[in-house]
């Protein structure tokens, strides 16, 4: 093999070694859960810009969020947001939660996951250090919708979260989705 | 020069050994609850509530030395590495069984655990609290809280006590195990 062959198949190997660092690095988990619902489920996310259009809710307080008014909970302007509306969630809840784990558990911890036979809701938790703050990934499934938030905190609200974790948790889900100028 | 290196080389492999037992006792302090996973399925309503070492630590960084409530907190969690919970509540009797006990049982059975018999609690069912002890110290604690339609057990690990305990209710998602610990009888009581 001459040097320059060699030196053409250690850059292709280090090209190939490097290619899924890459694609974590740039990978985006938020996005990853919102795909793995989809997939699991068999369900679609609605767009932000669709439910602007519908003028619902969710829509308002997201166009809030960009607008960087300041929140309650969240960092402002760190919001991201995925809405599933009037679609079916049925699937085997274990599977669906041991899935989720995997997917989530080398960057993410998971704090609280409560599952509700009863009216069919699943809630989880999970959080991350981001520099000096932190990164938690709310994630609510009912029987018919779904939201999955992801928001930055700073240390104080982080405080809060580990503190009550459950309803902290539904606090973050709410002011992403909840028009409280109603 | 050899025997040199080759003393080196059994320093680090000591230290090693040291540090992997130590690494297995604090392991050991865990109990594993994932055997009732399985649960969930069956279940009214589940939680699972895991706040490990590295939570703990964001933990004691993030509360506050200046507010009176995040203070004491902040004391309340010093040294403690984990807060383990898996709760679970049923529609019917008899959802779990005597073998999903034995699972956690069976562990709470094993070296340093020590069963308190002198606690209550003001909710109804049965109530197991273990201390897990580390010669004189206090390495874990476990609460079986049972009813024949619920279900919990928590699991701390580190230096805790029942006073501590009963702080923790209701934060970092312990749930309200109404814990109280035996009150010690008045002195004239005794006599009566």
């Amino acid at each position: 093999m001459s040097y320059v062959n060699l030196k053409s198949f250690t850059a292709l190997v280090l090209v190939l070694l490097l290619t899924p660092n890459i694609a974590t690095a740039k990978g985006d988990d938020f996005n990853s859960v919102v795909k793995m619902i989809e997939q699991f489920y068999g369900v679609k996310h609605v767009g932000i810009p669709f439910l602007a259009n519908a003028g619902m809710k969710v829509a308002r307080t997201a166009a809030r969020i960009k607008g960087g008014e300041a929140r309650r909970i969240a960092e402002a302007g760190s919001i991201k947001l995925a809405v599933f509306e009037n679609q079916d969630f049925d699937g085997e809840l274990a599977k669906f939660r041991s899935t989720l784990n995997t997917a989530l558990n080398q960057t993410w911890s998971p704090l609280i996951q409560t599952v509700s036979a009863t009216d069919g809701e699943q809630v989880y938790i999970f959080l991350r250090e981001a520099g000096e703050k932190f990164n938690v990934l709310v994630i609510t499934i009912a029987q018919r919708d779904a939201t999955v938030v992801q928001v930055t905190l700073s240390p104080k609200n982080l405080a809060l979260l580990l503190k009550d974790p459950e309803g902290t948790g539904k606090a973050i889900t709410e002011e992403a989705t909840i028009n409280d100028q109603e | 020069m050899k025997t040199h290196f080759q003393t080196r080389l059994a320093l680090v492999a000591l230290m090693l050994i040291a540090v992997s037992a130590v690494v297995t006792r604090a392991q050991d302090t865990r109990l594993q609850l994932s055997s009732l996973d399985h649960l969930a399925a069956k279940a009214s309503q589940s939680v699972d509530v895991a706040v490990d070492e590295r939570l703990m630590r964001l933990a004691s960084k993030v509360f506050s030395d200046q507010d009176v409530e995040e203070r004491e907190i902040k004391k309340l969690v010093a040294g403690i590495k984990g807060i383990y919970v898996k709760s679970f509540e049923f529609e019917n009797e008899g959802q779990y069984t005597a073998a999903d006990m034995e699972t956690i049982r069976t562990q709470l059975r094993g070296p340093g655990w020590t069963r308190l018999v002198n606690v209550t609690s003001k909710k109804e069912g049965n109530l197991e609290v273990y201390l897990l002890m580390n010669g004189e110290l206090v390495g874990g604690l476990a609460v079986v809280s049972s009813d024949v339609r619920e279900l919990t057990v928590v699991n701390i690990v580190g230096p805790v006590d029942l006073e501590k305990l009963a702080k923790l209710e209701g934060q970092f998602g312990v749930p309200d195990l109404g814990i109280e610990p035996a009150k010690p009888k008045a002195k004239n009581e005794d006599e009566k």
